[in-house]
């Protein structure tokens, strides 16, 4: 079936199975470029290694139908290349020492970028059990979390910081 | 990769049930997918729900909650008219279902239809009398929901749609409290409990006891409810309460599976019921695990 | 993090947080795990996998199959040689025993390999297997190990091993250990009390997040290349080598980035479908494990029951200690010898004692198949260890942490244990030179707050505090070694290749830092290519804890060498002693008037002195200090409902010199969760028939974000001679020690000893109301 979707901000046009997942659609081709973000982990909608934001809300693309994404914007890691917020975030994480074999840190990064977004609308800043909520759907083997909270608790708080020099100055 | 012919998209509720008995074959409608893609069903189309107008939550003029099927995990988790009805139960629950990318498409009325023994809305929504909405081609109709489940993975829809869910407004005032045993924080539940009493002056009014995991179906312990409901605030000391617990306890039907064992599912729906009505009783409705309102008040 | 200030002057490269070098383009989700590159004309491959734990495949139909249009090859075992040898990824001559085929002729678990197609795309791959016709003789499975040791009438392999390794055709037997330093037996008699409990432990599996991935095709001159997410492609390319009858030289392994591994990609679990498929169809072939086939067919820590029996004196002195252990491989014998081996050789030594004594008895079942995992046999071993020491304080009324001080191993005690237990033959002697267990027990006693225990947070929950020791090696002694080659371009960069994998854990820009410490440049310098067998010097792989403290020896004994060779350079051009020359901050200098930058004399030597600086060297240990940890556990319980609540955790680790201490503490805590799963919740459930319960995330739990207590890790750092900077390991000991030390805590809590894990609710709730009747 044919399904038209706005990737990354430029509307595409895939030829997809019934049954086929967003995730397949995304990173197995045969459209290209192939989204080597969305990693297959689990399948079953519990490791978040292939977390992508559907309408800028996180899903797991690996248990969402693909023709669920006909008509709306899909956006992966790749499509958020140079946006501020995530080039903070991807900063942290490897200042942090936050990403050892990297295979889930594009989920988790998607994760994080919405949490901090969405916080940043609101005005809130996002405690440690927040972030762990955010980050419950991305599964790492590696790091025990510990690192990736830190890294994240620290963009919160360069974006508290921020925000409050802005408020400042009106 | 899941081997399915057609999907179909409806446009209007009608148009939803007219594509489900159109056939050929066999079909399954699909809102948020969650759970489809996880197990996916033998069938030969799915029709897609999610464009017919079935995820709005609202007030009824006279106060009533209706949550549409589609509406997803998240907002009900997060909508201040389910946060702010009998104590947020059912957002709490929508809130402890898979994680948050899940809950973004995840949706109440897959939730319900997949009719896991263990679906997580269910037990809250059984506590606060929950009525479906049910659609068939050209017509309407509506059942509690404890009557909507007919067995494991088995409900009485046969092909009709599933529209939403009502909550009485009068059920948005009871004060409520559930609790989910779990053996990792996100996990398929072993054992449910959600607790709902209306408090009316020094008296219980209506008493609501439903369990989770531990039968068939999420069902209700009405012969414990029984025990609370109408009583005197006072008489329901930690005896009675424990009373209520265990004959709840008696009414669940749990099975042995690798997950945990049946005695060991029963025993706990008598210590958490016991827990949370003493708890509800006292006022608190915070009682995530290992907190201090958690024990209950016996 | 912690920075090591010892080690910042002067522009020191090792020591230092530096910036792993691959971070950026991982965090960036670019191109660069195998299955990110498809090549041309690449073929889908799936398994068909038995559904029956023991069955003879007696006739395989695949006409409809391959009827089926993009289906383009289905094999099964008439059509491959069968060759005896071992998956299990170890040095040659392996331990494991030859018990595999490529494609066998008897299905041995469910999901062994019945056959493979080949498709145009992964929907009809998935589609054809539905399409294979199979005769089965189904033959009685045995899931259970003292079933499968009873019994010789039904035998899991019926052909035995060529090297007399397990016990093929006669038992169920894969192999045994019976080493005894002393006389366990007549000790035991002229103690004051004897304690003997037993312990269980459960399978549980790596779940790398990314699963097994293997792609291989034939290069223009027709060479075999196999681009895999593996932990070692030396060992692969011998082992492919021999079953496919293809020369070395004609094979080529390349390992882009991975996924994690923790030992369950230090296997062969598929590189050789993907080369014979390729073989057979002349065309890329790609392979990747579904989450269900990682739970059912990849490989799981042994499950084993563990004896301990210990004598001891009234005043706590330890006399005698006695392991048997009971394991089960499932259906292979991958590892079953060395994993079994190191349940003792690696946990014993703790607690030094004239007799001690080491059993052994490793069976082949119908059950997934067990293989190398993390800590590789010494988490079973400290479990049973480190539980059994509180139930011996116990006995005793003695102090738990009294207990272990009075008896842990100490700087230069000897570990007679080590000299017996080899990699599977006699090994190496081992004398402790260097140790901060004493350090390390003292600042994790003072972060847990061990004589301020808190009060419960509520009313209905009982608080406990436990604690455990562990210790692990640095390599095999005498047996792993790797190699490194470093070369100097014109810009004053380096070119480092090494055979040692990559697999996450940061060893590349590790040994770039020590390449760039000994060469006194920049790390950012350093160019790591690991690892290719084309292009990479030979190292065993990433396992075994051996990457730092081994190959990191060989990169530092490479770059010392062209580190001389410039220094002649230098010397020749200024006309000043080779011996006075002097590198360091990207400079080479001999006095206060004779300097170049590093690029300067590259340039130099390149163009004016016509040679290429290069080296490559070797290095092997006949050590394996071990590194320490000391680890303790803070937890709630509820009584009622056997729930466990870890509110912290500290790991206090002497991994000798951390050579970069950020990621350092990563490995330890990486490895307290996949151990606090280990403890509560992890547990690959086979039933009766063979049958994996839970083969998904659903259901088999990892731990999450929200599962993790509040972690305080301490590195203590100590100077280890035999280590390059001192390093010792630092990957596998922190696996160790978490789960006896919750499973003392909840005994503190509620005084229930749990002997079996995970410590579910349920098991929690049982044990609590066993120990009150």
């Amino acid at each position: 079936m044919k399904i038209v979707v706005k990737l990354n901000g430029r509307n595409r046009e895939w030829e997809a199975a019934p049954g086929a997942t967003l995730l397949s659609v995304l990173r197995d081709g045969p459209q290209e470029p192939r989204m080597t973000s969305v990693k297959r982990g689990c399948e079953t909608g519990d490791c978040g290694a292939c977390t992508v934001l559907l309408d800028g809300q996180p899903v797991n693309s690996c248990v969402v139908a693909a023709a669920r994404a006909h008509g709306h914007a899909v956006t992966t890691i790749e499509g958020l290349a140079g946006d501020p917020l995530m080039t903070a975030l991807q900063a942290a994480l490897v200042e942090h020492a936050a990403v050892q074999c990297g295979y889930c840190s594009p989920g988790m990064l998607v994760s994080l970028y919405h949490l901090l977004k969405e916080c940043r609308a609101a005005g809130t800043t996002p405690g440690d059990h927040a972030i762990r909520e955010a980050l419950s759907g991305n599964l790492c083997r590696c790091t025990g979390y510990v690192k990736p909270v830190a890294a994240a608790t620290a963009v919160a708080a360069t974006l508290a910081a921020v925000g409050r020099a802005e408020a400042g100055a009106r | 990769m899941w081997e399915l012919k057609e999907y179909r998209i409806a446009g209007s509720i009608g148009e939803a049930v007219a594509m489900m008995r159109r056939g050929p074959g066999k079909g399954v409608y699909i809102a948020g997918g969650t759970d489809l893609f996880l197990f996916p069903p033998a069938c030969d189309y799915v029709v897609d729900i999610n464009h017919v107008g079935m995820s709005n939550i609202a007030r009824t003029p006279d106060g009533d909650l209706f949550i549409g099927a589609a509406a997803t995990l998240h907002d009900i988790a997060t909508c201040p008219l389910v946060t702010g009805f009998a104590g947020g139960l059912v957002s709490a629950a929508a809130a402890h279902c898979g994680n948050r990318p899940v809950r973004t498409t995840a949706t109440i009325g897959g939730n319900l239809c997949n009719a896991l023994p263990s679906a997580d809305l269910a037990p809250a929504l059984l506590a606060l009398d929950a009525v479906c909405y049910i659609a068939d081609e050209d017509s309407q109709e509506s059942l509690p929901l404890e009557e909507f489940f007919t067995g494991p993975r088995r409900t009485v829809l046969d092909g009709r749609l599933l529209v939403g869910i009502a909550l009485s407004a009068a059920s948005g005032g009871w004060r409520a409290a559930a609790r989910r045993l779990t053996r990792s924080a996100e996990d398929i539940a072993l054992v449910q409990v959600a607790v709902a009493l209306e408090i009316d002056g020094d008296r219980v009014g209506a008493a609501r006891i439903a369990l989770g995991s531990v039968a068939p179906v999420p069902m209700r312990a009405m012969l414990a409810e029984a025990l609370v409901e109408g009583e005197l605030i006072a008489n329901l000391d930690p005896d009675r309460l424990a009373d209520a617990a265990a004959i709840a306890a008696g009414e669940c039907e749990p099975i042995d599976d690798h997950r945990a064992s049946a005695e060991y599912r029963r025993e706990m729906v008598g210590v958490l019921t016991r827990r949370l009505l003493a708890s509800v009783l006292a006022g608190s409705t915070d009682t995530s695990p290992g907190t201090d309102n958690e024990g209950g008040a016996a | 993090m912690t920075d090591f200030v010892n080690n910042r002057a002067g522009g020191a490269q090792v020591g230092r947080n530096v910036t792993k070098i691959d971070a950026f383009k991982l965090a960036r989700g670019e191109p660069v795990y195998t299955d990110d590159v498809h090549p041309a004309g690449m073929l889908w491959a799936k398994v068909l996998g038995s559904p029956h734990a023991h069955a003879r495949i007696l006739d395989v139909d695949a006409s409809r199959a391959l009827a089926l249009p993009g289906v383009v090859d289905v094999a099964w075992h008439r059509q491959v040689k069968p060759i005896l040898h071992t998956r299990a990824g170890q040095s040659h001559p392996e331990p494991s025993p030859y018990d595999t085929v490529i494609m066998p002729d008897k299905a041995r678990h469910m999901g062994d390999r019945v056959a493979i197609v080949v498709a145009e795309t992964l929907a009809i791959a998935e589609q054809a297997l539905g399409l294979i016709d199979v005769k089965y003789e189904v033959l009685p499975a045995l899931t259970d190990m003292d079933e499968a040791l009873a019994r010789t009438d039904v035998l899991v392999h019926e052909v035995a091993d060529p090297r007399g390794i397990a016990e093929g055709g006669r038992s169920n037997v894969a192999a045994r250990i019976d080493k005894q330093v002393g006389d366990v037996s007549a000790a035991l008699k002229t103690c004051d009390h004897v304690v003997e409990r037993t312990y269980w432990l459960p399978r549980v599996q790596a779940s790398h997040i990314e699963p097994h991935v293997a792609i291989s095709w034939l290069d223009e001159d027709g060479r075999l290349v196999v681009r895999t997410s593996t932990q070692v492609p030396f060992h692969l390319r011998r082992i492919l080598a021999r079953i496919l009858e293809l020369k070395e030289a004609d094979i080529r392994v390349v390992k882009p980035r991975v996924g994690g591994g923790f030992g369950d990609k230090q296997e062969m679990v598929m590189e050789d479908i993907v080369a014979l498929m390729t073989l057979r169809t002349k065309r890329p072939v790609r392979l990747e494990f579904t989450r269900t086939e990682e739970l059912t067919s990849a490989r799981c820590r042994h499950p084993q029951r563990i004896v301990m029996t210990t004598g001891v004196m009234n005043d706590g002195t330890i006399i005698a200690n006695r392991m048997n252990v009971t394991a089960d491989t499932g259906a292979y014998g991958s590892h079953a010898l060395t994993v079994q081996g190191n349940t003792g050789q690696k946990v014993l030594p703790m607690y030094p004692c004239a007799n001690i004594h080491f059993q052994v008895t490793c069976l082949y079942t119908n059950n997934p198949i067990s293989g190398a995992f993390r800590g590789y046999g010494a988490p079973q071993g400290c479990f049973a260890l480190e539980s059994h020491i509180d139930e011996v304080a116990k006995v005793l009324g003695m102090d738990r942490l009294e207990l272990r001080k009075k008896n842990h191993i100490r700087l230069g005690d000897t570990d007679p244990l080590s000299a017996k237990l080899g990699e599977g033959r006699e090994g190496l002697s081992r004398v402790i030179r260097s140790t901060g267990l004493e350090t390390a027990i003292e600042m994790g006693c003072d972060a847990i707050g061990w004589t301020r225990k808190r009060p419960p947070s509520a009313p209905h929950l009982r608080r406990g505090l436990g604690m455990a020791l562990a210790m692990q090696g640095s390599g095999i002694a005498g047996v792993d070694w790797g190699a490194a080659t470093v070369k100097l371009n014109e810009d004053g960069s380096v070119n480092l290749a090494v055979g040692a994998t990559d697999i996450g854990q940061g060893s590349d820009t590790v040994l770039a830092q020590m390449c760039a410490q000994e060469l006194g440049i920049s790390y950012e310098k350093v160019r790591v290519l690991s690892s290719d067998t084309d292009l990479t010097p030979f190292d065993v792989g990433a396992y075994a804890s051996s990457t730092t403290y081994v190959s990191g020896g060989a990169v530092v004994k490479a770059a010392q060498q062209m580190r001389d060779q410039l220094a002649g350079v230098f010397a020749e051009k200024w006309a000043c002693p080779a011996g006075d020359v002097v590198f360091g901050d990207d400079n080479v200098s001999c006095g206060p008037d004779k300097a170049m930058t590093m690029a300067e004399l590259a340039t130099h030597a390149l163009y004016a002195a016509k040679m290429q600086p290069a080296a490559t060297a070797s290095h092997m240990s006949n050590e394996s200090p071990p590194p320490f940890a000391a680890q303790f556990a803070d937890v709630e319980v509820d009584p009622e409902t056997g729930e466990v609540f870890l509110r912290r955790f500290v790991s206090a680790v002497d991994c000798g010199t951390p050579i970069h201490p950020g990621m350092a503490e990563g490995q330890i805590e990486g490895a307290v969760s996949q151990a606090i799963g280990y403890a509560l919740f992890e547990e690959v459930i086979v039933d009766r028939a063979g049958k994996v319960k839970n083969p998904n995330f659903l259901d088999y739990k990892i731990a999450s974000a929200l599962d993790m207590p509040e972690m305080v890790t301490i590195l203590v750092p100590t100077m280890e001679p035999s280590g390059p900077y001192g390093v010792k390991a630092a990957g596998e000991v922190p696996i160790d020690g978490p789960a006896p030390a919750i499973v003392n805590a909840i005994c503190d809590a509620v005084g229930a000893r749990l002997c079996r894990i995970p410590a579910t609710p349920e098991r929690v709730w049982r044990q609590i109301k066993e120990a009150g009747e």
